[in-house]
This record gives C-alpha cells, structure tokens and sequence, in this order.
C-alpha cells in the first residue's frame, strides 16, 4: 500500500480569475502479491477533493489497475488498465518527481496525463543490452469524437469506462538508461472513428499517429529533461466535419527543463515549454494562432525527504497571438509513499 | 495474504552470484549470526570473502540483494537478485551497481552524490542504496569483532 497526493493554489493575472486553491489529487496506492509471479497493481484516485452528485468537478477513478505475470526474469505480461509509456510524466506522475506546481501544459494537451487505457503487453528488458528495456502493449483505441481545437486528442480517452474496441491500437517505448541519464522513445498508433461511419470505416480509420522522444540527464547539483512530441491526426477534415470541431491535423511541441541544486534540498528550476495544438489544420479550419502556446516557468522546488515536495511557481503563459496572455502564481505540496 | 517482508533468495541465484563474484568451485560454508546468514567464501585455506542476503522494501515490493566483501571489508559487488516491481528495475543494471564498488563502511554513500540515481527508479534507487549501506555496515562489524572470520 502507498500512494501519492497534490494540494495546489493558483493566482492567475487578469480579471474575474480569483485565487484558487485544491486538493488536486489524492491517490491510494494498492498492490497485493498472489504469489512471487502474479501481482495485482492499482491506483485509486480522488481529483479535486470531492464528488457530488449533479455537481461540476471532481472526480474518482482507477488510474491504473492491472495484472502483472512475471513469465521470465527479462519478460512480464502486463494486462488491464495500463498507463501508456509515452513521454516522462505520464507513467511518472508521482508530485516530487517532477518540478513545478501543476504538470507541464504540454503534458495535458498534447501528451494527455494521466492517460490510461484497457489491454494487454509486454515489458521486459533486451537479453544482452544492459540498460535496454521495452514496454509493448494493445490497447482500446481513443475516440475521435472527444478530439478539439485547444486540447487536441485529450478528450479522446475512454479511460476504462466501457471502452470501445472497435480501434485496436498499439503503443510502446523503448528506453536506454545509465546512472544519471535516461533517453526513451515513445509511439502510438491506432484509428478513432469509432463506429461513425462518416468519419472512416474499418478497425485502423482515421488513424492517430504519436511519435516522442525524451530525455532526462542528472549530473551533481544539475537536472536537466526535454520531451518533444508529434501528434499526426490524419483524417482531422473528416472528424471536424463530424462533430463540428476545428482539430489541427498535426499537433505537435515539446518543452526543455533545468533545474539546480541551490541546497541538498532546495532547487530552482526554469521550464519553456513550446507547443500548439494546430501545428498544421486541414482544409476548411483557419489556424487559431492563440493555440500556439509559449508558458515559461520559474520556480523552486523544497525537498525536505526525497518523498515530499513543497513548490512554488511563476508562469508567463503566452501564445502567437497575443490574446488572453497572463500570468500564475502558483503553490502546492506533494507526498508520495 | 501477504508475502513475507523477507522473501528467501532462490538458492540457484545465490550460488550463481558467488561463482560469479569469486570465481567457480570456491568452497561456501554457511555462519549464522543473529538470524542472518553469512555466506563465508574461501579457496584451499585463503579466505577469498563474505556474502549476505538482503530485502529492502521498494515501492510496496521487498527488493532481494545480495552483497558481497572483500577480506578487507571493501564491497566487491551488488547482485539484485529478486526484483518484483513494475518500475524501477534499473537498479539491477551493471552500470549502475557499479558505484558500489570499493566502497567501505567508513564511505560516504549517498544518492545524487556518490550515487548517481537513474530517473524513473528513484525509490528503488534510495531503497536499495540503503539496503546496501546496511548490510556493508553490519557485515563490517561482525568481522572486525569476530563474529565472522
């Protein structure tokens, strides 16, 4: 048993935003051993403190639920709600792993955390390449239906809840690390239309293809980490088309990070992160150019244990357009166990 | 039910792991002190070193290492020689257990410092970091008072 919360506050410029402040996440870890092979994995979660019935917010979910068969010491075979292993934050969500109040907007938008879904794979290590390793699964697809403008594929995500199958997809990750460093590569395939037959016809249509990279690099009191990503939404005419939307063909961005030990438990840290969710739009949407995102991020992270984390933050949310720019102060708390 | 907190290591793992750090045929006699035991490795009359089991808790998972000295208590090597979690297995990597090499009781051994942490194994990282530390200290002590010689 373990588990992993968030308690944040947030002061955005600009009128009619007041300050808010959350219990963003409070997640119950689970596992239970059957025997040295068979385990089961999970993680309750409660967003926002609270959940009442016909009210906005909140909510309770699995973020991950699954069984694990150690078939061989290299191979496991992992089944049920599984966490594709795409970029650095999705499978590594835990508050004091990384910087910053809220996850990166990259990580919502265009990686959408925590992203979850249904199925079965593989994970192991490569036989005779120390410090390789793979994780492989088939999943339900995403659905084509929940795609938009701002929040590209997000919306997209069944999450466990009586998954659609009709678009079985993969996603996978190949991963190399060595003490201080870890580069990985990530991707997703699979079709979205669901069962629309206006939006595309067969098990693989209207394909999303997400390819991404990333890297983390620790030496002495330096942190550094990047992640860049492409997301290519190959029939986005036909979706919008469908359900009245302005889905960017290409949604594409990526952030870098350093930070600094000041103290052995005391860095600070700046983050830019550059991404737009119509990086390329299909015939019949104009660019919205607010859509291409610049958020600059200053802060400090205290880390009193390695499991907890006290943070504060400033960002410069900007975008090509210049509309609606602003910025946030932010401060949050966050434990694991 | 739960698994114990101390899981018993696969003896074929333990006897790979010694030829592998001493060198085969090396003769293995069992001491036991308090409730552990002490592997004591020597050849002909040469006393070739010291191993011992240990289990640290990872995540929610115990984490089964071996370490192994020298005569003059420097550590030889870490071998992970059960790990359960579904994270975090870069701990068993050679490059990392390397660090551990040489190091003594009286070593500073410490994460981000003298040991490089590997991102998205920090638990196991710390966990097994200080299992190791432990068992340096412990094995040292029984040597020099003689309780293992």
């Amino acid at each position: 048993m373990g588990g992993y919360g968030e308690v944040h506050y947030t002061n955005p410029t600009g009128p009619g935003t007041p300050p808010v402040a959350s219990l963003a996440r409070f997640v119950v870890y689970l596992a239970h051993s059957f025997d040295d092979r068979l385990a089961l994995r999970s993680e309750l979660e409660v967003e926002d403190a609270k959940v009442e019935g016909g009210a906005a917010g909140g909510e309770v979910s699995l973020e991950q639920a699954y069984l694990d068969y150690r078939l061989a010491e290299r191979l496991t075979l992992r089944t049920g709600l599984v966490l594709p292993p795409i970029g650095i934050i999705n499978e590594t969500h835990e508050p004091p792993s990384f910087n910053g109040v809220e996850r990166p907007g990259f990580d919502h938008d265009v990686i959408p955390t925590t992203w979850r879904e249904l199925g079965v794979g593989v994970v192991g290590t490569v036989p005779g390449k120390v410090g390789l390793a793979y994780r492989v699964y088939l999943v339900n697809g995403i659905r084509a239906e929940g795609f938009s403008g701002d929040q590209g594929i997000r919306g997209g995500r069944q999450e466990g809840q009586d998954a659609s199958f009709a678009n079985p997809s993969f996603t996978g990750r190949l991963e190399w690390a060595q003490p201080g460093w870890k580069v990985g590569a990530s991707f997703w395939y699979g079709g979205t239309a669901d069962t629309n037959s206006a939006v595309g016809r067969g098990a693989f249509a209207a394909p999303v293809t997400l390819l991404s990279a990333d890297a983390r690099y620790e030496r002495g009191p330096l942190a550094l980490r990047g992640v860049v990503a492409n997301v290519s939404v190959s029939d986005a005419q036909a979706i919008n088309a469908a359900y009245g939307q302005s889905v960017g063909s290409r949604i594409a961005g990526g952030y870098l990070e350093a930070a600094y030990k000041l103290l052995q438990t005391l860095s600070a840290f700046a983050r830019h992160e550059r991404y737009d969710t119509q990086a390329d739009v299909p015939v019949g949407v104009t660019r919205d150019r607010s859509l291409a995102r610049r958020i600059t991020t200053l802060g400090v992270t205290y880390k009193p244990t390695w499991n907890t984390a006290f943070k504060g933050d400033y960002q410069l949310v900007r975008n090509a357009a210049g509309a609606g720019e602003h910025q946030v102060l932010s401060l949050g708390v966050g434990y694991q166990f | 039910m739960q698994q114990p907190a101390h899981p018993a290591a696969p003896p074929a793992k333990v006897a790979a792991s010694i030829a592998r750090l001493f060198g085969p045929g090396a003769r293995v006699d069992t001491v036991s002190v308090d409730t552990t035991d002490v592997l004591r490795v020597s050849r002909a009359d040469s006393l070739l070193g010291f191993a011992a089991v240990g289990n640290v808790l990872g995540k929610d998972q115990p984490i089964t290492f071996l370490v192994a000295i020298d005569p003059a208590d420097r550590l030889m090597d870490v071998d992970i020689l059960v790990y359960r979690e579904p994270y975090g297995g870069e701990v068993a990597y050679e490059p990392w257990r390397r660090q551990f090499r040489g190091k003594t009781a009286a070593d500073s051994v410490r994460v981000g410092k003298e040991i490089r942490s590997i991102s998205g194994a920090t638990i196991s990282v710390h966990a097994v970091t200080l299992g190791v530390k432990r068992l340096l200290a412990v094995l040292t002590a029984w040597h020099r008072s003689g309780a293992i010689r």
